[in-house]
């Protein structure tokens, strides 16, 4: 376990804002996108590119990188903006978001976008592809892990949970699967479109290791995704609450921002509520 | 005497011969490993042979991401169970992410007769070659089965075999050069192309034996890839004989004759006959009835040729 000084949690503060700000340099530019999910998600990205995870933004295919699988790849403002931060490529790029033959579309393009390993979008996908990788670097006896994020609406698939029994039965411990428990999806609430309650004890009768954090806490995020394996022989899992659209408290924890079609004056507020943000981190 | 040979153990056989030269070769099962000729090469490579029960979504998605650590993973099943029931994963993860996966389809076609229309798989070849980069392999002989793996093993990018069950008949020769998108001319003829592909193409060439005895000279091509087509050899064809026949163990609706048709409408159009499986749920039996009540036999497909011609 990384142990997280204080000093380390406020410049990782300051590096959440900044990433929720390029979002908003990317809705500026493309004026609608799925940016709930984005903001929901947005802590837990910051630190596994700034904390967590092992890469080289001049070598995104560094065989021994860790490997990060945006499941709900509809959450990709979110990774727009951090691989952005981390170097990946420039910031200008982020402005080209919503044009015609961008490199940021909607979904996650690996063959547009340095650093993103997997093309996602329709849900149910992500895990089975990083219980693959995981795997690989297993036969390849390397030490790098697999991250995922995938969303609590997501969990409906039953896609997900052919990969959660595999991942278990093949003793994928080099796998870490944050849930991004922000309760919303378009319909409504996840308990009432489709309860997957107990979470935990899911994932538990599947085979996986269970602990559950606050999603927005950096420190709670680094402190657990850095103790891996949780248990020895099992795939991780942490459900992380999180609360819709954070940062943006008009938005915030509503399911009509799932996705939102920006208006000029809607993004002033947002911009002057990010400042304020940063302003009281200092 | 015809020298029969089994197209799932030829299959498992040419895939630890693979395995040998390449270790970069991995066998993924959904419980099909027996039932599709791997039990050699789980002996050979146990550390190699991955096993993930009857889940066939997921393991699409595994494969792609085994792919992306420099893996070369052959997933194999039952056919319908490795394209329709997983095509959304089988579109995204391996096509769309242009992962270096292999699928083979196995007990395709009507093979599975006595099964029914569950385990029949006749929409493979449409389906899958909607798919933007995935080649298409449909080897018409046990010739053509162990030159596809070793084809498909050096090919980057997702292949497709669809593979039958019962014994087939030698028909290519050994030592002849397959190539991935290039048909082959096995008979010369210019009164008419007959255009067989995969577990028929030994019916369509009893056909062709037939009506050369009737003095019609067919030309007999096979056409092991279905994509990327030939188009040379088919607009030869169709330029030099007037007409082509497709013969095809599979839906007429998007298969074989369809690609034909595709092309040749566009760039050479002339008469065409496809031989298929029209819209229909297929009955049970006996494989080679209901390869006759279907019309794929070799002298249903002449007979069907002969009034096309007439």
């Amino acid at each position: 376990m990384q142990k997280f000084s204080k000093d380390e949690k406020i410049k990782l503060e300051k590096i959440a804002v900044k990433n929720r700000k390029n979002v908003l340099r990317l809705m500026k530019a493309g004026r609608m996108g799925h940016i709930g999910g984005a903001l929901s998600a947005i802590d837990i990205i910051t630190a596994l590119y700034f904390k967590i995870m092992r890469v080289d933004p001049q070598n995104p295919k560094w065989p021994q990188r860790d490997r990060f699988v945006l499941s709900a790849g509809h959450k990709c403002l979110a990774l727009y903006a951090t691989l952005a931060e981390k170097g990946f490529f420039d910031h200008t790029v982020l402005d080209t978001y919503g044009s015609l033959c961008t490199r940021l579309g909607g979904h996650p393009d690996m063959y547009k976008v340095p650093g993103v390993e997997t093309n996602t979008g329709a849900l149910g996908h992500g895990l089975s592809i990083a219980g693959g990788m995981a795997m690989g670097l297993k036969m390849d006896g390397l030490d790098a892990k697999v991250y995922v994020i995938m969303g609590d609406g997501e969990l409906a698939e039953g896609s997900n949970w052919e990969a959660a029994a595999a991942t278990s039965h093949h003793r994928l411990d080099n796998l870490l699967v944050f849930v991004d428990r922000n309760h919303l999806q378009i319909s409504g609430k996840t308990v009432d479109v489709m309860s997957y309650e107990p979470l935990d004890q899911r994932w538990q009768a599947f085979g996986w290791s269970v602990r559950e954090i606050d999603g927005h806490d950096l420190k709670q995020i680094v402190e657990n995704a850095t103790d891996l394996p949780f248990e020895k022989g099992k795939p991780s899992v942490i459900i992380a609450n999180t609360v819709k659209s954070k940062g943006l408290s008009f938005a915030e924890d509503k399911a009509d921002y799932h996705y939102w079609k920006a208006t000029d004056e809607d993004l002033a507020i947002a911009e002057r509520e990010l400042d304020e943000i940063e302003e009281r981190i200092g | 005497m015809d020298d029969l040979r089994d197209p799932r153990k030829t299959f498992g056989e040419a895939l630890v011969d693979a395995a040998e030269k390449n270790q970069n070769i991995v066998a993924l099962s959904a419980d099909s490993s027996s039932g599709s000729g791997m039990t050699p090469f789980r002996e050979r490579f146990p550390e190699r042979h991955i096993e993930f029960g009857i889940m066939e979504q997921g393991i699409m998605g595994f494969s792609a991401g085994l792919a992306t650590t420099g893996k070369i993973p052959f997933v194999v099943a039952i056919a319908p169970f490795v394209t329709a029931r997983p095509f959304e994963m089988f579109r995204n993860d391996l096509g769309y992410m242009h992962q270096n996966v292999k699928v083979v389809g196995r007990c395709a076609g009507l093979t599975y007769s006595d099964l029914g229309a569950t385990h029949q798989s006749l929409d493979d070849i449409a389906i899958i070659r909607t798919i933007p980069g995935v080649t298409v392999l449909n080897p018409g002989d046990p010739v053509d089965i162990v030159k596809a793996v070793h084809a498909a093993a050096a090919h980057v990018g997702p292949v497709y075999i669809k593979l039958g069950s019962p014994k087939m008949p030698v028909l290519m020769d050994e030592n002849y050069p397959f190539q991935i998108g290039k048909g082959v001319v096995m008979q010369d003829g210019s009164d008419v192309t007959i255009i067989g592909t995969g577990t028929v193409l030994s019916k369509a060439a009893e056909a062709t034996r037939i009506l050369k005895e009737k003095g019609i000279q067919a030309r007999l091509i096979n056409m092991h890839t279905i994509k990327p087509l030939d188009r040379e050899l088919v607009l030869k064809a169709a330029a030099e004989t007037g007409k082509i026949v497709t013969v095809e163990e599979g839906y007429l609706a998007g298969g074989l004759g369809s690609c034909i048709a595709e092309l040749i409408v566009a760039e050479h159009p002339v008469p065409m006959k496809m031989i298929g499986i029209d819209d229909l749920f297929c009955d049970t039996g006996p494989y080679e009835e209901l390869l006759a009540m279907y019309g794929l036999q070799g002298d249903r497909i002449a007979e069907t040729v002969e009034k096309f011609l007439a």
